[in-house]
């Protein structure tokens, strides 16, 4: 009698654990950032999935029909707006579900005018003309998207609000810390000048004032002649001292920067999922690694 | 009584000429009131059922007919275009969501209806065979479009030109078959649905050619500087969307002046719904309409004009059967030798009056089977029928 009691509570339990899993809201994402944010956000109410592979650059990624499909079965569809994931143009996504969450700042949006077109990963050749893209990158525009996360999390299950509510202040309070420090180093040395490797920093250079001359280089590809020529006429007039890097160059490129006088510094975008880590952990690293450059 | 009945029977099969004329008289004047009252009935509740399904319609100034039978029966009429800005207005009121609807293009007769995939879920509309809507240039049919034109999942359809003398208009799309939808019985099974940015490329809105910075071709090149590029006329635009080509397609402009037929907006209650049209109610450009009041209007004015008809069948009525019980005294008249022979031989008046009361039964009985029968068939496929010719 007393392990028939057992089995009917256990399966009672299991009944429940089945329920809240199906019950969770079900969100997709368009880059890491917002995944990070989803889940720090949504808790154990949400199931979020970010399905791009590790080895593509999400900007420029188009997912397979299935994976279309999968999109399509969401709750919510978190779009990071600023023109990043062109993919999102050509496919069918219910309107409904869709989420910009860079909307509330939509007019601050950097216009670029890059034409040049380059390649890296299995993407295919793309350029980044149109709207600077990397919106999470000034912290305080990262917490603005992070609140329409949250607000559309609290209108898709109202019960639970007061747990995404306290999770998001939590959020944008770790947020406005990063923030906070890299304002702090930024303003030690206003006219420090730096290069970037790829025309991705330009909120971070907006935000954090920092004197930024983009090139279009890849940390696994070594520059050719022409791109080396091109960072010299840049520099002949910048004086950066610092390259930022998406990632850690290859020796080569390290070695000919140095003969330049450039020193390397690696301020990880996180558009995909880090490798270990995550969002926070990756952008706590960045500003050390600016902090070495500064001093 | 069955000898009557069958001196009856071998009298009107001997006359067949006289006795097939009568009988399609009969059954024609007793039918037609009956299958105009059946499709009628047919089309109220299908009219009315799509209307009542659609709570608030919004679209430009015009007529509001228009915009109901285009956005919620695909009927060949465009009306006034409206953009996508429209949209935006209902969607920031947050007292509605928006569908938007792009009913313009036609694809081998059948209606090209671009809108969201939210659309599906608003009408309940499931996929049968294949699968879902996801890349542009697809579209999935429905299961009457298969039906007829014997396609399914895997096949192609192409886009109409809009007249035949648009030989400088938009070029011809051909759309992969993703998908059939299970039959709904209403306008959604004669129609090609399409995602809005799909419709866009099919007006030329969005469009996908060579990248004319990489192009060895110099005859496509019009003008061309450190910035930009400008395209001639030998620019060649993809007609087909494929895997291949998909990255090059792209789209000129904001979004927001996009165009769109109509928007459905679904309000969040009838609170919103009443506050949506107060907000609406002095727009300078769109009108917001309920398709269910546009349908009683309607209804009303084809009772009114059914009502004539009906007097113009009563009328009919009697004079057919003035003109039948005229071919009766006639062939009484014609038949007096012969009724006179019957007399002869013995039989008795009464008799007489029986045989020809059997023969005018077997031509009402025989009416009245056909009509019968063709009443069915008309009920039967009365859904059919109307969504066929009467709200096409």
């Amino acid at each position: 009698m007393n392990s028939l009691r057992h089995c009917a509570v256990v399966l009672c339990l299991l009944l429940i654990s089945s329920a809240q899993a199906e019950d969770k809201l079900q969100v997709y994402t368009v880059n890491y950032p917002l995944q990070y944010f989803a889940e720090r956000i949504g808790g154990e109410f949400v199931d979020v999935k970010f399905p791009a592979p590790e080895d593509v650059d999400p900007a420029f990624w188009m997912p397979d029909a299935e994976t279309i499909g999968a999109y399509q079965q969401a709750d919510l569809i978190l779009l990071n707006g600023a023109g990043y994931a062109k993919w999102v143009t050509k496919v069918s996504l219910p309107r409904r579900k869709l989420v910009n969450t860079s909307s509330s700042f939509m007019d601050d949006y950097i216009r670029i005018e890059d034409k040049v077109t380059h390649q890296h990963g299995p993407g295919g050749d793309h350029s980044h003309a149109g709207t600077a893209f990397t919106t999470w990158l000034d912290f305080t525009q990262a917490a603005r998207q992070a609140e329409q996360v949250a607000l559309a999390m609290k209108k898709a299950r109202p019960e639970h609000t007061r747990v995404f509510e306290g999770n998001y202040q939590q959020l944008e309070h770790d947020l406005m810390q990063l923030d906070a420090n890299l304002r702090e180093i930024t303003s030690l040395h206003p006219e420090k000048r730096l290069l970037a490797s790829h025309p991705v920093y330009q909120y971070l250079a907006r935000r954090y004032q920092l004197k930024l001359q983009s090139v279009t280089w890849e940390p696994d590809v070594s520059p050719d002649p022409a791109q080396w020529h091109e960072l010299e006429l840049i520099n002949s007039k910048h004086a950066g001292k610092w390259m930022l890097w998406e990632a850690k160059p290859i020796a080569e490129t390290q070695t000919g920067l140095t003969s330049m006088n450039i020193m390397s510094v690696v301020f990880e975008p996180s558009m995909n999922n880090p490798a270990k880590g995550d969002f926070l952990t990756v952008m706590k690293a960045n500003i050390e690694n600016l902090r070495s450059a500064w001093k | 009584m069955m000898d009557s009945l069958y001196v009856a029977w071998q009298y009107v099969t001997w006359n067949r000429g006289k006795t097939l004329v009568l009988i399609t008289s009969i059954t024609l004047i007793t039918f037609l009131p009956m299958a105009l009252q059946v499709l009628l009935n047919e089309s109220e509740q299908q009219l009315r059922s799509r209307a009542i399904e659609t709570p608030l319609l919004v679209g430009a100034k015009g007529s509001a007919l228009d915009l109901v039978m285009s956005s919620l029966y695909f009927d060949d009429e465009v009306p006034e275009i409206i953009s996508m800005q429209a949209v935006r207005q209902v969607e920031t009121t947050e007292l509605a969501y928006a569908i938007p609807l792009y009913v313009r293009f036609q694809s081998r007769g059948f209606p090209v209806v671009g809108t969201t995939l939210d659309y599906f879920d608003f009408r309940e509309l499931k996929i049968e065979e294949g699968r879902m809507l996801a890349v542009l240039g697809e579209c999935v049919i429905g299961a009457d479009v298969a039906e007829q034109l014997g396609i399914g999942p895997g096949d192609s359809l192409v886009t109409s030109p809009e007249n035949l003398f648009d030989i400088a208009g938009i070029y011809p799309l051909k759309m992969k078959v993703t998908g059939v939808m299970a039959r709904r019985h209403s306008p959604d099974d004669l129609a090609v649905f399409v995602d809005m940015k799909t419709a866009w490329v099919i007006q030329g809105l969005g469009h996908g050619h060579q990248d004319l910075a990489k192009t060895r071709d110099t005859s496509v090149i019009l003008k061309q500087d450190e910035r930009s590029v400008t395209a001639n006329a030998r620019l060649m635009q993809y007609t087909e969307i494929t895997k291949d080509n998909i990255d090059g397609f792209h789209f000129h402009g904001d979004e927001s002046i996009y165009p769109v037929t109509a928007i459905l907006a679904l309000p969040n209650d009838t609170k919103s719904a009443a506050m949506l049209r107060g907000r609406f109610l002095d727009d300078e450009n769109y009108q917001i309409i309920k398709p269910d009041d546009v349908i009683d209007g309607l209804m009303e004015n084809i009772f009114r004009i059914k009502s004539v008809i009906d007097a113009v069948i009563v009328i009919v009525a009697i004079a057919t059967v003035l003109t039948i019980v005229l071919v009766f005294i006639l062939s009484l008249r014609i038949r007096r030798d012969e009724l006179e022979t019957i007399f002869r031989i013995g039989c008795s008046r009464m008799t007489i009056v029986r045989l020809l009361a059997a023969e005018i039964l077997i031509i009402i009985l025989t009416s009245a089977v056909l009509c019968a029968v063709l009443l069915w068939l008309v009920q039967t496929n009365s859904s059919e029928l109307v969504r066929g010719f009467i709200l096409r």
